[in-house]
């Protein structure tokens, strides 16, 4: 396998890859996302905009195969389903999800490996990589001691050192400093050149202005809006792309879907027995 | 699930408390205890030897040979009369203050009726010094007891070793036992080793059981492990390897351990068990056994768990639920042990244990429990397996 290969791989350019057919999940009685349909496409940087409990992350998460759709489909271009195709997918969580006790390269390697990707060809993509990120020198440290920074760089080449098709990326730049988040940029940019496919949620309006060709509003689990920045500013008749996130967004956002799922009934019952609710009163003079 | 299961395992043992706890601690247990523990003993009793131990002796006549033997027991007496209105000897009176006090470590009260003399100590339980100065004031009286048992069969012109033994044991009494040193060892050890075997694997898989589930969710690696082409029983799998290998490398340190401080350290108290290759191959079928249902069951119970706090409030009494087992099967007479106690799951792999180091292979016994611990083991797994389903696996509840 060639390691400067790009990113892809078996796919034309321009044509829809990954496909959600008015996919709904619920977790019990909750409705994290309701009816959302879309097509990504190749060689393209897609933007998940939305605020906390918005659905974003439940959304990459049914992209990424981990959560099952409760209605509808999610496929890849040859009628797959996702979660049988998982080798074509990076992804970087939220948490990163490094194990402290192995070193970078450690945690790149074990995810390799797991897709079946020999530890030479890992490596040369690694290096590739981690030269743009700036991270060469810090491979064989162990990630216990690294910053949010190096965390989020390391996740970003565990992800693609076995060249995957489409990028998964939840809020890759939160709580990075202002030159990590631009490098995490410029290499978003670089694998897009490439003709790769990233699928990017932030809660950044100006972020995603920046990085992504298109934009896909999401709040209270639904599609507000999808289309290039352009598009989504004729869309709501508005000057710039805050004015039209808040016209779009204006019904009060709902507290996170997490929240509220995986508490039995009985804890929950147990758990009033022995909160008291606390009012005080509180004189005119205080 | 190799990767998965090496990894696991690479991790854990990278962390040097992991190593002490599940290495250095059960290689090192048994030797230590086997060298510590008689000197320990010995020292205590030597200490105690050497004690000078102050009595009350209250009585209105003491035989010479009495007072003797206390003063040649390292015994500091002090006579008074008996007291009066006493209902029996043992009734304690002020002995009761006198020894509380520590004013005295025992009282010796004594009382001749007739040609019969009739005698109580009181002591103070609770203290070792007060218990050991009854015991050597018991042992005077027992030697005193002997010599006038002795002298008064004498004196009726009897002979008094026949009179005193007339029927005895021919021989060395460990001769007449055909059970040979190796079975004698497996019987002492069947009803020691199922118990470290049970309750080591029981406590050891807690740890790593809770690390690879419920903290691997907390510490957010989860999610990536679960965007990867690898099923969740391919993952399960992984997991399941990596605590069997590290349980099942502590438990067989602790038993290497034993072994060593039994051959080498106890070799005066106990051999080395004699059994056949059948049985050691059963016993290690029974251990693997009970390490996959109890494995299985730690990791679905675990994964369950919202946080690791909550896996170890679950996981930890059921540790200690496993002791009711364990107890049970040391008080189980194996010799026409009821065929349905093999059907009980946890209690018969613990009872194939017991057997098997006995080298008895009783082929009803042995299909009953493999068949009831395969499928328990089945049960489990698949168990195990529908927590590791579960979608909100992956939610963080940290």
């Amino acid at each position: 396998m060639r390691t400067d290969e790009p990113l892809n791989r078996g796919f034309t350019m321009n044509e829809n890859l990954l496909h959600l057919t008015d996919v709904s999940k619920s977790f019990g009685e909750v409705h994290a996302i309701e009816h959302v349909s879309l097509d990504i496409q190749t060689k393209s940087v897609v933007g998940l905009v939305g605020g906390n409990g918005a659905g974003k992350t439940t959304l990459l998460r049914m992209m990424a195969g981990i959560y099952k759709p409760t209605t509808g489909r999610v496929y890849l271009k040859d009628g797959k389903n996702v979660d049988q195709m998982r080798s074509v997918l990076g992804v970087v969580p939220e948490s990163t999800g490094l194990y402290s006790k192995l070193t970078a390269w450690e945690n790149i390697r074990f995810h390799s490996r797991i897709h079946g990707i020999e530890d030479s060809v890992a490596w040369s993509r690694t290096l590739r990589f981690a030269e743009l990120l700036d991270i060469q020198d810090s491979l064989h440290r162990y990630t216990e001691g690294f910053s949010r920074g190096m965390r989020q760089k390391t996740a970003l080449l565990r992800a693609l050192a076995h060249g995957p098709s489409i990028l998964l990326l939840d809020e890759p730049t939160a709580g990075l400093d202002v030159t990590s988040a631009r490098i995490v940029r410029k290499l978003v940019q670089k694998l897009k050149d490439e003709g790769g496919t990233v699928i990017y949620s932030t809660h950044h309006l100006a972020e995603a202005e920046q990085v992504c060709d298109r934009i896909i509003i999401v709040h209270n689990g639904t599609i507000r809006a999808d289309g290039t920045p352009d598009e989504l500013l004729e869309q709501t008749d508005t000057n710039s792309l805050e004015e039209a996130y808040v016209s779009l967004t204006s019904e009060v956002a709902r507290p996170r879907q997490e929240d509220t799922i995986n508490t039995s009934k009985f804890a929950l019952l147990w758990r009033r027995l022995f909160t008291r609710s606390h009012r005080y009163e509180v004189s005119e003079d205080e | 699930m190799r990767i998965v299961a090496k990894k696991e395992i690479m991790e854990f043992v990278r962390d040097w408390r992991t190593i002490v706890a599940l290495i250095l601690v059960p290689l090192m247990l048994f030797p230590l205890l086997f060298i510590a523990f008689p000197l320990v003993m010995q020292n205590e009793a030597q200490e105690l030897q050497e004690l000078d131990v102050d009595i009350l002796v209250q009585s209105d006549y003491i035989d010479e040979n009495i007072l003797l033997g206390l003063n040649q027991s390292n015994i500091s007496i002090t006579i008074q009369p008996l007291p009066s209105g006493l209902e029996s000897l043992s009734e304690p009176l002020n002995g009761s203050t006198l020894l509380r006090s520590y004013e005295y470590d025992a009282i010796l009260r004594l009382e001749q009726r007739n040609d019969t003399w009739f005698y109580s100590v009181l002591f103070l339980s609770t203290s070792e010094q007060s218990t050991e100065a009854r015991n050597r004031v018991l042992d005077v009286l027992n030697t005193w007891e002997t010599n006038e048992t002795i002298e008064r069969i004498e004196a009726g012109g009897l002979d008094a070793d026949s009179t005193l033994n007339p029927l005895r044991w021919d021989g060395v009494i460990s001769d007449a036992d055909v059970a040979t040193k190796g079975e004698q060892a497996g019987m002492l050890l069947s009803l020691f080793i199922p118990f470290v075997l049970a309750l080591w694997t029981a406590s050891a898989a807690v740890q790593p059981a809770i690390d690879m589930t419920v903290g691997e969710r907390e510490r957010g690696t989860l999610e990536s492990l679960l965007s990867l082409p690898l099923s969740r029983s391919e993952l399960l799998m992984g997991k399941w390897l990596a605590v069997v290998t590290i349980t099942g490398v502590g438990v067989a340190l602790q038993v290497a351990g034993l072994l060593f401080g039994i051959a080498f350290l106890a070799e005066d108290l106990v051999n080395v068990p004699s059994i056949s290759i059948s049985s050691v191959l059963l016993l290690t079928l029974a251990v693997g056994l009970y390490g996959t249902m109890i494995v299985a069951l730690y990791l679905a119970l675990a994964m369950r768990s919202k946080s690791v706090k909550e896996a170890g409030t679950v996981l930890t009494p059921i540790t200690l639920a496993m002791i009711v087992p364990i107890l049970l099967t040391q008080f189980i007479n194996l010799d026409g042990v009821e065929t349905f106690w093999f059907a009980i799951p946890f209690v018969n792999v613990l009872l194939a244990l017991r057997e098997l180091l006995l080298d008895r292979v009783i082929l009803e016994h042995v299909i009953i429990w493999i068949s009831v611990s395969i499928f328990v083991s089945f049960l489990t797994i698949r168990y195990a397996a529908k927590q590791f389903s579960r979608e909100d696996i992956v939610t963080s509840r940290s």
